[in-house]
């Protein structure tokens, strides 16, 4: 047996709606060391909701968020999987039988951006990038659904042969941007180099990292800590109204490049919304997070 | 455990005035909300061409929340859930829209620029900053749905009328001082940066080297 149609359209609505209603484990465990950690009164209320807030969409299988984002998916195919049917329609016809179904209701915000029309349906959509996993007889989907908050403040420059000061500037310059917006504590992804588009992926796959993870890499595991210290000196706390938690983890990755070199950073906000399984060649499901 | 001030809306300017930013609240009242600009824009032409608005909302509440409301079957209104949307998107709009309407109170999440808290200032009106994320517990503040409006457009963008019961807590992010706790903290994280930087070059001096 193979890996079905059938099974990917019904895992990836599955995982969408999974999403919508956890917080993951290791983001709630950096909250609440977070709040032992907080010394100002508002930012510990703010975290103590935030704490209660995943506690109960969880119990009551209530949306965290009204804002349920876009439906973005990060597939990995085996190259020893074998595929039964066309799973790439298989993903956005499940995200429209998610739509049909789910209770409550989804918000319209599928956005086209040339006249800002909003509804479940668009070109491209569900957003979805796809890898090879070698020798791997599994498919596995990581869902990511991306709001206003958290992917609004994404940014790119290119550099030439810049040094580690410049890329640190620079990652703080984005986080200067960002500001109060994203509703903070958020998670940080770093991509550095590659080219413009393996930068950006980079960053975006840093940001679904477990929190309280450690990189395996000495160098990148030093600059996580120390932009992580960074970021939180700042002071804009808790849903940007001031604090010691800005950002709960930095994650940060790369991929040789030319010299010029993209550095790519980007955000997910405190929900930090994530889902991810595994589909096996026997149809069975296994679930990460 | 010290027990929070609870605010009823909608507010008399003095009452607004006697709030600071940084304070934490609970709110109980009447509030209206909309997460969409098309209903911002509606709300100001009604202004400009000194229409009645789709809503009645002088002196009162305008959060920048969106909602998903329905009609139910008995013919009555019933919100699903609702959460904060980022208030700067609305900047442009909102001195015009708090000078015109009055309004005592308005909020979401992230604040709003200079422009607005002059306004705010001007009028004697508060920015509340609400829980991004926080759709279970700010639902379980409703206690009533008393008015839709705006139809026409997607369910987060109608103006909803809701009556709340300790929705919160919230952060007073702007007073009606001219207080803002989010350019406050922006000017100050931008002071702060230059000794920020000097640590990370002496922590990353001390680290361990690409290529060792
Ligand atoms: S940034 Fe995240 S938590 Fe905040 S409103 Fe948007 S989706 Fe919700």
């Amino acid at each position: 047996m193979g890996i079905t149609y059938e099974a990917v359209k019904a895992l990836s609505a599955q995982l969408y709606d999974w999403s919508l209603r956890k917080v993951p484990d290791d983001t709630k465990l950096g909250l609440e060391r977070a709040l032992e950690r907080e010394s100002q009164h508002g930012a510990r209320e703010i975290l103590k909701m935030m704490l209660g807030s995943a506690r109960r969409a969880e119990q009551e299988e209530r949306f965290v968020c009204s804002d349920a984002g876009v439906p973005v998916y990060h597939v990995t195919i085996g190259t020893a999987a074998r595929l039964d049917g066309d799973i790439k329609q298989a993903i956005s016809d499940g995200f429209d039988e998610l739509v049909a179904r789910i209770n409550p209701p989804l918000l319209k915000h599928v956005t086209n951006p040339l006249t800002n029309e909003r509804g479940y349906k668009g070109k491209d959509m569900p957003l979805v990038t796809w890898d090879v996993a070698g020798g791997a007889d599994w498919v596995e989907i990581l869902c990511q659904p991306k709001a206003l908050g958290s992917g609004r403040w994404a940014a790119l420059e290119t550099f030439s042969f810049p040094t580690l000061a410049q890329i640190e500037e620079y990652v703080m310059k984005v986080v200067m941007q960002a500001g109060s917006q994203h509703c903070p504590p958020v998670i940080i992804g770093v991509g550095i180099g590659g080219s413009f588009d393996v930068a950006a992926k980079i960053a975006s796959k840093a940001t679904m990292r477990p929190v309280g993870s450690v990189n395996s890499e000495p160098v990148l595991a030093a600059m996580e800590e120390r932009l992580l210290r960074a970021v939180n000196a700042t002071g804009f706390g808790p849903m940007g109204t001031g604090g010691d938690t800005t950002a709960l983890a930095v994650h940060v990755d790369y991929a040789s490049g030319h010299g010029y070199t993209p550095v790519a950073v980007c955000f997910n906000c405190w929900i930090n919304r994530r889902t991810r399984a595994r589909l096996h060649a026997d149809g069975s499901v296994e679930r990460f997070e | 455990m010290t027990t929070l001030r609870r605010i009823r809306l909608p507010m008399t300017p003095e009452e607004a005035r006697s709030l600071h930013a940084g304070d934490v609240v609970l709110l109980d009242g009447e509030i209206v909300i909309s997460a969409g600009l098309p209903t911002h824009q509606r709300l100001l032409d009604a202004a400009r061409e000194g229409r009645d608005p789709p809503m009645n909302i002088t002196g009162g509440a305008l959060l920048h929340l969106g909602s998903y409301s329905r009609d139910t079957a008995d013919g009555g209104l019933e919100v699903l859930y609702m959460n904060p949307t980022t208030s700067t998107r609305f900047n442009a709009l909102m001195p015009e829209l708090i000078r015109h309407y009055r309004l005592t109170a308005v909020g979401g999440k992230g604040g709003l620029d200079a422009g607005c808290a002059q306004a705010m200032r001007d009028v004697g009106c508060v920015y509340f900053s609400v829980l991004g994320g926080g759709a279970p517990l700010h639902t379980a503040a409703i206690r009533a749905v008393k008015e839709v409006a705006c139809h026409d457009l997607v369910a987060h963008y109608r103006l909803v009328r809701l009556g709340v019961e300790g929705m919160g807590p919230v952060t007073v992010g702007i007073d009606a001082h001219g207080n803002s706790v989010f350019a406050s903290l922006q000017d100050n994280a931008r002071a702060s940066l230059p000794g920020i930087m000097e640590q990370l070059a002496g922590e990353r001096a001390a680290a361990p080297k690409p290529g060792a």
